[in-house]
């Protein structure tokens, strides 16, 4: 075996980081040291799963961990080490005795060993995993002897953790008035501080550096960019697209729930009733449009139209995904497993996975009909407009196919009033063109045989006059195909008069019904004492009354206090934003597979306080930001940054690169570019020629939008499932429920952010930008350019080097006009004639080199 | 400015640019293509350029990297590899139920009631040493059977397309999880620092007669990080998005700004203590490498002239199959792990008796012309060739007997035919066998998850061991199931 690697070094002092040590530490707690080792290690064949279980032996529930097993001794045995099973099997040497199995792949570590032995001496206490119990407020930890004076609750959880270490960490102090506007700016509203704000930031702050950052929160949650950056990662989580998916990937036009998204956040509407309109805002009492739109939220799935698809298939695989998207979002929980098979880990069996089922099954999609991209049911919003330009739209089809019809008499030569199909020629055409040409009229042919039909006249038979005429065909169809795909009409949720009845489904095959009925209900072990509550409004739905719930009571039910997770789940991925990593890291999974959270108490401190709230989502907000662990530098020695490298400790301050939208929005806001305008339909920016086509054999064609379209925010980027857009990198494909997106680093992310139209263009007009400002010389210039990006200006160092470049780059350009001429020309918008191109073009390159600085691309 | 100071500096971005690619790049490298804290790795891991995880592989490999030539579509193994002498008996009857009573397949044909047998279209010759009966439809693959090894038992669920690719590429049918190519870049790294370590490149029949698309799913990297996601070279224009730098910018203008950029990098990364700053510096430099490499790979003209006759006359247009299959060992050549070639075209619903045989010579030549390649290069060794599509097609007519221009097949899960070469695979060999109407899986069945297990075998991986922590769960491709073939290994 090679050495260990200095990987595993530093992955051990993290650990240690985070684990407080219970090897040494006075009391072992149950969730948090035993159970993991358990769920990790045994679970597998003695846990949750009854038919996979072996040797009748259960360790995920105490009663049955300490009852004699199958083989006659008993496990554990409480204070006696030596006595219990599980003890003397875990450091057993002989292969057929000794568990994990080696079979398992499993291993106990020695101090795993040691600790679980040390766990049964002290008479095993046995506990609930964390996650599934109510969250309990926790005092507000004491700090001894603080260097300042701790106002947030939020900085005494931290500071606490931090003092704990054994090696003390110090929290760094404060960022810099300019670093945090910037980083909150960001943070809030996903667009920089301009230089004046800045400028007039620093100067309140040096009068009253307090009342200044929260005269600046306050600004920034009161604007409406706040909805719009926060309304991404919802997105996310919805799979929201502008597409269907899969074959054909038809357009839908779920943009007004988008609107909705953004308007919600803007509006601060309390975490509660933005769960409970989105789940079933359709079944509140007397629901409005607006509450009818936001339960679109379950209709953002894919949807499989494949020809030759069975409908009954589409229709379960999307009740599955509403299932675990329902439980990602609001349980962090991992339902897909117990599709097939009672959980591995979690206390979850299928029974409860098909009672949740249940409650989604209710609805009337028939998972036929994929081939359009709005699916019943919808609330039509289809405005006059829209009507109308489809109408005259299909009137130029019959202009066109008028003139085809005539053409094909005379060419094809056949008794009148025959199809084509007649002519002796049409048996000469290849693949499906006899079936989707020859037998079909003119004004009946689709975009598909159409395109097949284009290269045999072009290329084989080479009819120059007949290519021309399928050519305006062809077009005329796909403006008719755009027309319709505008009509706006937002896919929502219903429910039938008519309950449908549920089984369980043999793994998950929908055409494999059990004999076992379930009905809606929430999974078992969060049924508590106290009956659910049956809101008057679904008894007239539901005819088994309150004991079979529907989605509004679901919805009730996970912003009611008897769902340990809603709060946790919501500010876990707060925090994620704001920190890069959540308390439990797995933002997907709360189960108990999971890492313990880095600080349990701050997150049940945070989600108890949520709820005191009334679930306000903008007082959270403020309260994280206005903390001081949130304001941290974060300029760290490179030690720190070896002894804690994600940071999950927060003795600094977050740094990390930008998510690329926001990449680009803030490179379209330091051009002066971003237009900002709320909502709408989706907008088509810059994109290289022919992803669409080729993506799509050329039936979905990109037609890039111009003028302010190209400069709307990232969140309202037309999103093909498919194929999504290009400009984004380490986003989520939009596919599935995702709460928790990559943020890595290859050479293809460079390559965006130095050659995409969208930043060439940008550095160009802030190029014009910085030229047209009344400054006194390249210095001031240079100090101007990079304030846009980084919101300070050059240290002198930096500044020598972009000042030498300038010189560098003016004697390259001049020397090359035709380059200069083309660098300065890039991208749609206007630039001034007056401007001289080689000066022009050397500032975009510094620009562009700008653009382009880690610090640029990362939150600081 | 401080002169110590940007001398430092200097200093620094000579070491960055003026060492070796596995100089001082390799920290940041190892968290750019590879696996985090690379720089710590141990001597024995760096000789791959973009180390994977430490423990892999698990034995020694037989083969190096995939070539995955995926007929997207399902070609109809009756009428290519699986010579059926029953079928032309049967031609016209009904086939009888206790073959195909209670099989499920697509609505094309589910509830069509008649079920005529239909022959194989053409006619099919024994080849090589071997004997393999092969279709005259691919007069090329036949030639080359004493280097292949057909497997005819291959068996899935799907009866639809997308999921049927997807279960083939990241078993598992719902879009989503991670493709094989996405497992083997992180599992294995990456053998060049100039290229992905996993490229997809696509083409489709020219007939354009197909609407089988490409989702981007089908090189997904699912739950794994990112950056082990499929590269998709485009078939047009430059093959990498974004890889020409913009009109009026230079190769030398970029270079200047790349040194400067990586300058004041390096002097936040002083200030600010970030190692993630020298990964960025490292990302910016290999992007520049690779705006070389690419154009170069690209370029046909060192190539002879009997290599390109080989590949046959499509071999010159970018995005065609032949051109996708002289990339692929181009790019073999250059340490790509995993280089998923796409075709689609072989979906004959309705146009067997007009398309098949076109489809096949499209791509007949090319796939031979590949094998033989990379044969003569000594490459095929250790050079894993995969041939096949998702699922077979009905040995049944979908489709009216008498309309024989309209003839196809719908398709078929129970039972189709891949081929493999190379990659420690023993050539010259069928492997399983189907019933007399080459409707199910019969004698060594494989299911897609065996198929798996022993692709990953031949790269020195346990299937069973090469796993995911995502959701609570320990996630592999195979799910838990797949077996190795063992009796096909060399």
């Amino acid at each position: 075996m090679p050495p260990a690697p200095l990987r595993l070094t530093r992955l051990l002092t993290t650990v240690a980081l985070l684990a407080s040590a219970p090897l040494s530490a006075a009391e072992i707690d149950f969730s948090r040291d035993i159970q993991p080792i358990l769920a990790e290690n045994c679970y597998h064949c003695h846990g949750p799963d009854a038919p996979a279980r072996k040797g009748k032996l259960r360790l995920d529930v105490r009663d049955a961990a300490l009852a004699p097993a199958g083989s006659g001794y008993a496990s554990i045995i409480p204070g006696k080490p030596d006595e219990s099973e599980l003890i003397a099997r875990i450091f057993s040497t002989d292969p057929e005795e000794v568990m994990p199995s080696h079979e398992s792949n499993r291993k106990l570590t020695a101090a795993q060993k040691d600790l679980l032995k040390r766990w049964v001496a002290e008479g095993a206490n046995w506990g609930e995993h964390w996650a599934f119990v109510k969250p309990v407020r926790p005092e507000i930890p004491k700090i001894e002897n603080p260097k300042s004076k701790i106002e947030n609750p939020v900085d005494a959880f931290i500071r606490a953790r931090l003092a704990r270490e054994k090696v003390p960490l110090a929290p760094a102090p404060e960022a810099p008035p300019a670093a945090l506007i910037r980083r909150v700016s960001l943070d809030l509203t996903g667009v920089p501080p301009t230089p004046a704000e800045v400028e007039a930031f620093v100067t309140s702050s040096i009068e009253n550096r307090e009342s200044a950052f929260e005269n600046l929160v306050d600004r920034l949650l009161a604007s409406p960019r706040f909805g719009e950056r926060w309304a991404w990662e919802w997105l996310d989580l919805a799979r929201y697209s502008d597409t269907n998916g899969f074959q054909g990937d038809p357009e839908r036009t779920m943009w007004p729930w988008r609107d909705w998204v953004v308007n919600a956040l803007n509006a601060n509407l309390p975490y509660d009733q933005f769960t409970i309109e989105q789940l079933a805002g359709d079944l509140l009492p007397d629901a409005t449009q607006a509450q009818k739109i936001a339960s679109g939220f379950h209709r953002n799935n894919m949807f499989n139209g494949e020809g030759g698809r069975i409908a009954e298939e589409t229709r379960v695989e999307n009740v599955f995904d509403r299932v675990e998207t329902t439980a990602t979002v609001w349980l962090g929980l991992t339902f897909n497993c117990t599709r097939c098979h009672d959980h591995k880990f979690d206390p979850l069996k299928q029974t409860d996975y098909f009672a949740f089922y249940d409650i989604f099954n209710q609805m009337s999609e028939t998972g036929a009909g994929g081939g359009g991209g709005k699916l019943p049911p919808t609330l039509d919003l289809t405005t006059d407009a829209e009507r109308q330009a489809v109408s005259a739209a299909t009137d130029k089809i019959l202009v066109v196919t008028n003139e085809i019809d005539a053409y094909e008499q005379q060419k094809y030569p056949r008794p009148e009033g025959k199809l084509l199909s007649e002519s002796p020629e049409a048996l000469k055409f290849p693949g499906n063109l006899f079936a989707t040409h020859a037998k079909v009229a003119p004004g009946r042919r689709d975009l598909n045989g159409l395109l097949e039909a284009l290269p045999y006249f072009r290329d084989t038979v080479a009819d120059p006059a007949y290519v021309t005429l399928l050519e305006r065909h062809i077009a005329a169809v796909r403006a008719r195909d755009a027309a319709q795909a505008a009509i706006t009409k937002v896919m929502i949720m219903d429910q039938l008069e008519k309950p449908r009845d549920t089984f369980v489904l043999t793994r998950g095959n929908y055409e494999a019904k059990t004999d076992v009925r379930v009905e809606g209900h929430v999974p078992e072990i969060f049924r508590s004492a106290a009956p659910i509550s049956a809101p008057a409004s679904t008894s007239t739905l539901t005819s088994t009354g309150a004991s079979r719930l529907n989605r509004l009571d679901l919805a009730r039910w996970l912003v009611s206090p008897a769902n340990p997770l809603a709060a946790r789940t919501e500010m876990n991925r707060m925090w994620q934003a704001y920190f890069g990593t959540g308390f439990v890291k797995t933002a997907e999974d709360f189960g108990v597979q999971a890492e313990h959270p880095s600080h349990p108490e701050l997150l049940d401190w945070l989600a108890t306080e949520f709820v005191a709230r009334g679930w306000d989502m903008k007082a959270m907000h403020r309260l994280i930001v206005t903390s001081a662990t949130y304001r941290q530098s974060s300029r760290a020695a490179a030690a720190d940054h070896e002894r804690d490298p994600e940071n999950r400790l927060l003795a600094r301050g977050p740094r990390h690169r930008l998510p690329s939208w926001m990449i680009r929005d803030q490179a379209l806001a330091a051009a002066g570019l971003l237009v900002e305008k709320l909502g709408g339909p989706g907008v088509k920016p810059y994109q290289p020629p022919g992803v669409w086509e080729e993506a799509t054999f050329g039936k979905k064609n990109y037609l890039q939008d111009q003028g302010d379209a190209l400069y709307r925010r990232s969140l309202y980027v037309f999103w093909r499932r498919i194929v999504g857009p290009t400009t984004f990198f380490d986003v989520s494909p939009r596919q599935v429920c995702s709460v928790r997106t990559s943020r890595t680093n290859t050479p293809l992310h460079a390559l965006v952010t130095l050659n995409d139209p969208a930043f060439v263009e940008a550095a160009r007009v802030m190029a014009q930008r910085v030229l047209a400002a009344p400054l006194a010389d390249d210095a001031a210039r240079l100090d101007h350019a990079f304030r846009l990006t980084t919101a300070r200006p050059p240290a002198p160092a930096e500044r020598a080097v972009l000042t030498r470049r300038l010189g560098k780059l003016r004697a390259d350009f001049t020397a090359d006009p035709a380059a200069a001429q083309a660098l300065a020309a890039s991208g749609e918008y206007q630039r001034p004639a007056s401007l001289p191109t080689p000066e022009h073009a050397a500032w975009t390159t510094l620009c562009l080199l700008v653009l382009n600085l880690d610090e640029t691309l990362s939150k600081e | 400015m401080n002169p110590f100071r940007e001398s430092h500096a200097l200093h620094t971005r000579r070491q960055f640019f003026g060492r070796s690619a596995l100089g001082l790049g390799t920290a940041a490298l190892g968290s750019l293509l590879g696996r985090d804290g690379f720089a710590a790795s141990p001597p024995a891991a760096s000789r791959r350029a973009v180390p994977g995880l430490p423990e892999l592989p698990h034995f020694a490999p037989k083969a190096k990297r995939v070539i995955y030539l995926f007929q997207n579509g399902a070609p109809s193994h009756v009428d290519l590899f699986d010579y059926k002498p029953k079928l032309r008996e049967w031609h016209g009857k009904q086939i009888p139920d206790e073959i195909a009573a209670g099989k499920r397949f697509s609505t094309m044909t589910g509830n069509q009631t008649a079920r005529p047998v239909l022959g194989e279209i053409t006619n099919f010759a024994q080849h090589g040493k071997s004997g393999a009966w092969v279709s005259d439809f691919l007069p090329q693959i036949a030639s080359i059977s004493d280097e292949l090894c057909y497997v005819k038992s291959l068996h899935t669920e799907s009866v639809n397309h997308a999921p049927g690719i997807s279960y083939f590429l990241t078993g598992s049918e719902q879009a989503g999880r991670p493709s094989m190519g996405a497992w083997l870049s992180y599992g294995l790294g990456s053998e060049t620092e100039e290229l992905p370590a996993y490229v997809v490149m696509t083409s489709r029949d020219k007939e354009a007669s197909c609407g089988q698309i490409f989702y981007d799913f089908y090189w997904g990297s699912g739950f794994l990080p990112t950056k082990y996601q499929g590269v998709a070279f485009r078939g047009a224009g430059d093959p990498v998005l974004y890889l020409s730098n913009p009109a009026g910018l230079s190769r030398k203008v970029r270079r200047d700004m790349l040194d400067d950029l990586a300058h004041l990098n390096e002097i936040k990364r002083e200030d600010f203590g970030d190692p993630e700053i020298t990964t960025r510096i490292a990302q910016y430099e290999m992007a520049y490498k690779m705006q070389a490499s690419v154009p170069e790979l690209t370029d046909f003209s060192q190539e002879s002239e009997a290599t390109l006759a080989m590949y046959g006359p499509e071999v010159r247009r970018q995005g065609s199959y032949a051109y996708n299959c002289l990339m692929a060992r181009r790019l073999a050549e250059r340490g790509v792990r995993f280089i998923q070639v796409m075709h689609a075209g072989w979906d004959q619903h309705r146009n067997l008796n007009t398309q098949l045989k076109i489809q096949c010579q499209d791509t007949d030549a090319p796939s031979a012309a590949l094998i033989r390649d990379l044969k003569q290069r000594g490459l095929l060794d250790d050079t894993l060739v995969i041939w096949g599509g998702e699922f077979g097609r009905t040995p049944f007519l979908q489709g009216k007997i008498e309309d024989t221009k309209g003839w196809g097949r719908d398709h078929h899960p129970y039972a189709f035919t891949k081929w493999m070469a190379g990659g420690g695979v023993k050539p010259g060999i069928s492997y399983g066998a189907t019933d007399e109407f080459g409707f199910n899986a019969v004698e060594k069945r494989v299911h897609v998850h065996d198929f798996q297990a022993t692709v990953l075998n031949q790269l020195g991986i346990n299937h069973e061991k090469l796993t995911y922590r995502f959701q609570g769960r320990q996630f592999r491709l195979t799910d838990v199931h797949g077996h190795v073939i063992k009796d096909i290994l060399a």
